[in-house]
């Protein structure tokens, strides 16, 4: 653990509230431009870059929920792992996962998203599967064939299992970086076609009629999932990316009916998981001595979010609703 | 290493164990595999095995309390298995409960489960990690799948249960049929439908548990899908279904097993100082897709192949019958020129001539030495058929389906390629053999059925 390592780290010895107070201090000290940028202490990348990734992830995740294509996200995670590859077998530093320019890896992933939503759409239609079997097809072939590469050319199936799992102990500045150019990228494209794209989600028809093609966002969108898995893969691995894009929407989901406050809900709970999630984890290597990943910490944090908020939630939460069984069947 | 054959998968010591255990894993899977498939219920297997992770790696944590030790397989693999067969049903329930209580559309509740769900047994493993280290290696197996370290053991428990869910399949063949099929019926019939589909689920949590070890949570659902996929392309019946499917799935396990080793040998002998086992179930998951790709392509009538030979020749007998139609209007025993025939036809000139030469292969068409072409006896008659055809359906269409005269062109100009003899003399009796069509074009007469029945057949 590099925890160990970093004894200048300003978190060491800090429980779960002394956390979020230093944390506080600091990004007040960080805004005020007392902390330079490259003197963020690990802790602090963590929360960075895992909070980026919970925005991003949110805002697709919305329209992957509301377009019903969160399995072909699934698929297109785990075919992420052949583009890993191929960056990796085309790069000149061959050490996995920091050796590969991230460059090369977004075109690699771009290409795998294309090559896995061409070939699930050339299965159904051409070949006349159902569409979640093709589905299924494709991604495990992909990542069959992506760990069986990953352990020729590494020589060990390490690589196949940092990549699902992620590591988010080894991020470096450059992350934040990349996180941040993509959130960049997402919030753009949202600033301008936020509408665009909620048409084509709830009225598909409507959409062709007006000339706003459905097929092109559905693409766009696809090309912000791999952007966004690519970059959250060395944090949280391509799997884990999938709860940060379903959980914290699904949670806002519970809350509100409108789009903009589920995007904005989604994206604010995604940040609340993220910092309690490295807070956590923080608390338990200090208090209980128990080094816990963190990527994994946080995705724990958002299931129990989203439970907590499904149970409480006034009207229409699970509390209510079984109080309100009980309330039928007494009468 | 020693000499390995085919035969010494089954009888060696060190082989053994992986390779049946491996076969009898996949049989189920792929047996299981059918029912979903059926269901269209595919990516469940998917779901189920990620969040199998969590108990699997919980059941490990637990052994370790326990202080059962890494050789102890019997009682690890044991706890493993309870211990995913209980987050696997959790999950289970989570999903029901996201779609009907919280109105979670049934994809978005799939996703959410699976990643959370592994995304804790990944935090959980990291405790394991520091806390059992010897038990971590176990853990990591079940990520990839690892069939190396299994021992005969291990082919006893797998084996029980790959039995057990064989059986409950074969004992409620009838029953499962009719609810996958079928579940109004069933219900009518007074089958309870929904213990059926439990059952169903129970065979999955089933499969998928005995299936992690081998394969592992990541790729389990590939042999769910895979042989049920390549089965069906062969098949339109269940019992032959499941046959297929299990026999793919034996097949594909006992390839992934053999091409592990014998591909991990040969690079030990290309290169020694590395080293590295090819991981078994990605293996037998290529071999599984692979499988499933041929037969996607080229099974007998559900082929991509074979469905794209069968377009391309009747769009060459559909070019072929329009050019001898073209002939034909345009004065049948008049010669006419390449480009005048490529006038009426949306194809190339290249495909005409292909088309044509054909046709003169047929002795329907004959070319003079100025390069024109022009009708033989058969070919007249035979154009006439289709002229016959087009017209007669024009008929049909106005006196009995009411379409306008004027749009019944279009119609016709597809059906011509389509009726046989038997539908042209049912037309013909139907509407009691007319000479004009709507257009009042004259109706070649019947005659020619009997002239080209004769060379067609």
């Amino acid at each position: 653990m590099y925890h160990l390592l970093m004894q200048a780290n300003p978190y060491s010895n800090l429980n779960f509230f002394q956390f979020l107070w230093q944390l506080f201090i600091r990004a007040a000290l960080f805004i005020m431009g007392k902390i330079p940028f490259d003197q963020l202490a690990t802790d602090e990348i963590q929360v960075g870059v895992l909070a980026g990734i919970a925005i991003s992830s949110a805002m697709v995740g919305c329209f992957l929920i509301l377009r019903r294509m969160t399995m072909l996200a699934n698929s297109l995670s785990h075919t992420l792992l052949m583009g890993i590859v191929f960056a990796y077998f085309f790069s000149t530093n061959k050490q996995m996962g920091s050796g590969a320019s991230m460059q090369a890896m977004i075109v690699a992933s771009l290409i795998m998203g294309f090559i896995t939503a061409f070939l699930t759409e050339f299965l159904s239609q051409t070949a006349k599967l159902q569409e979640d079997a093709s589905l299924g097809l494709v991604f495990t072939t992909f990542f069959a064939l992506g760990i069986v590469l990953a352990t020729l050319l590494t020589r060990s199936a390490h690589i196949g299992i940092e990549a699902v799992m992620g590591n988010a102990d080894a991020l470096v500045l450059s992350d934040l970086w990349w996180v941040y150019s993509v959130l960049f990228f997402n919030a753009i494209l949202y600033l301008f076609f936020f509408k665009e794209f909620a048409l084509t989600s709830f009225d598909s028809s409507l959409a062709v009629a007006l000339g706003f093609s459905p097929i092109f966002f559905n693409y766009l969108l696809m090309v912000q999932v791999s952007i966004t898995s690519i970059t959250a893969f060395r944090a949280v691995g391509v799997l884990l990316v999938l709860a940060f894009m379903t959980g914290p929407p699904l949670t806002a989901r519970l809350l509100t009916h409108s789009l903009l406050k589920m995007v904005l809900g989604g994206a604010i709970i995604g940040v609340i998981s993220a910092i309690l999630g490295v807070a956590i984890t923080r608390h338990m290597w200090t208090v209980y001595g128990m080094a816990l990943s963190t990527s994994g910490v946080v995705v724990c944090t958002i299931f129990f979010l989203y439970f907590a908020v499904a149970f409480f939630t006034p009207g229409r939460g699970l509390l209510s609703q079984m109080r309100k069984g009980r309330l039928s069947s007494l009468s | 290493m020693h000499n390995i054959n085919v035969f010494s998968f089954f009888t060696d010591p060190i082989l053994r164990a992986p390779t049946i255990g491996c076969m009898l894993m996949c049989l189920g899977a792929s047996l299981v595999g059918v029912l979903v498939f059926l269901k269209k219920q595919s990516l469940i297997g998917e779901v189920l095995s990620h969040a199998a992770y969590p108990g699997v790696i919980l059941g490990t944590l637990l052994a370790g309390f326990f202080s059962i030790k890494a050789s102890e397989e019997m009682q690890l693999a044991l706890f493993a298995l309870i211990g995913a067969l209980l987050t696997s049903f959790l999950g289970l329930w989570l999903i029901h409960l996201l779609q009907r209580r919280l109105k979670v559309t049934s994809d978005a509740a799939l996703c959410f489960v699976l990643s959370t769900f592994f995304g804790i047994g990944l935090t959980i493993a990291s405790e394991v990690q520091f806390t059992f280290t010897t038990l971590y290696k176990q853990v990591l197996t079940y990520l990839y799948g690892q069939a190396a370290t299994m021992t005969d053991i291990h082919i006893f428990i797998y084996g029980a249960l790959a039995l057990l869910l064989s059986l409950l399949i074969l004992f409620f063949y009838k029953e499962l049929q009719l609810t996958i099929f079928d579940a109004q019926y069933a219900k009518s019939l007074g089958l309870k439908v929904d213990v059926f589909n439990g059952l169903i689920f129970v065979l999955v949590t089933l499969a998928v548990i005995i299936g992690i070890r081998c394969v592992g949570v990541v790729l389990m659902s590939a042999m769910l899908i895979a042989p049920a996929v390549a089965a069906r392309q062969f098949t339109e019946r269940l019992l032959v279904m499941f046959f297929l499917a299990g026999c793919f799935g034996m097949f594909s396990g006992f390839l992934g097993v053999y091409s592990s080793v014998v591909l991990t040998e040969y690079f030990y002998l290309y290169s020694p100082q590395s080293q590295f086992n090819l991981p078994t179930g990605p293996m037998i998951v290529l071999v599984a897709s692979f499988l499933c790709l041929l037969s996607l392509l080229f099974a007998p009538k559900r082929g991509v192949l074979i469905r794209l030979i069968r377009m391309i020749s009747f769009r060459y007998d559909c070019i072929g019958e329009n050019v001898l139609k073209t002939l034909w209007r345009n004065g049948a025993t008049l010669p006419q020129s390449l480009s005048d025939l490529a006038r009426y036809q949306a194809s190339s000139k290249l495909y005409l001539k292909i088309v044509l030469w054909g046709l003169m292969r047929q002795k329907a068409v004959q070319k003079n030495p100025t390069g024109s072409y022009f009708l033989t006896k058969s070919g007249f008659s035979q154009a006439e058929r289709i002229v016959r055809l087009h017209r007669l359906w024009e008929v049909y269409l106005v006196e009995y389906l009411d379409v306008g005269a004027e749009r019944v062109h279009k119609s016709a100009e597809e059906m011509e390629h389509i009726l046989t003899f038997e539908l042209e003399r049912e037309l013909t009796l139907l509407l009691n053999d007319p000479q004009k069509d709507p257009h009042h074009q004259p109706i070649p007469p019947m005659r020619s059925l009997y002239v080209s029945s004769s060379d067609a057949s």
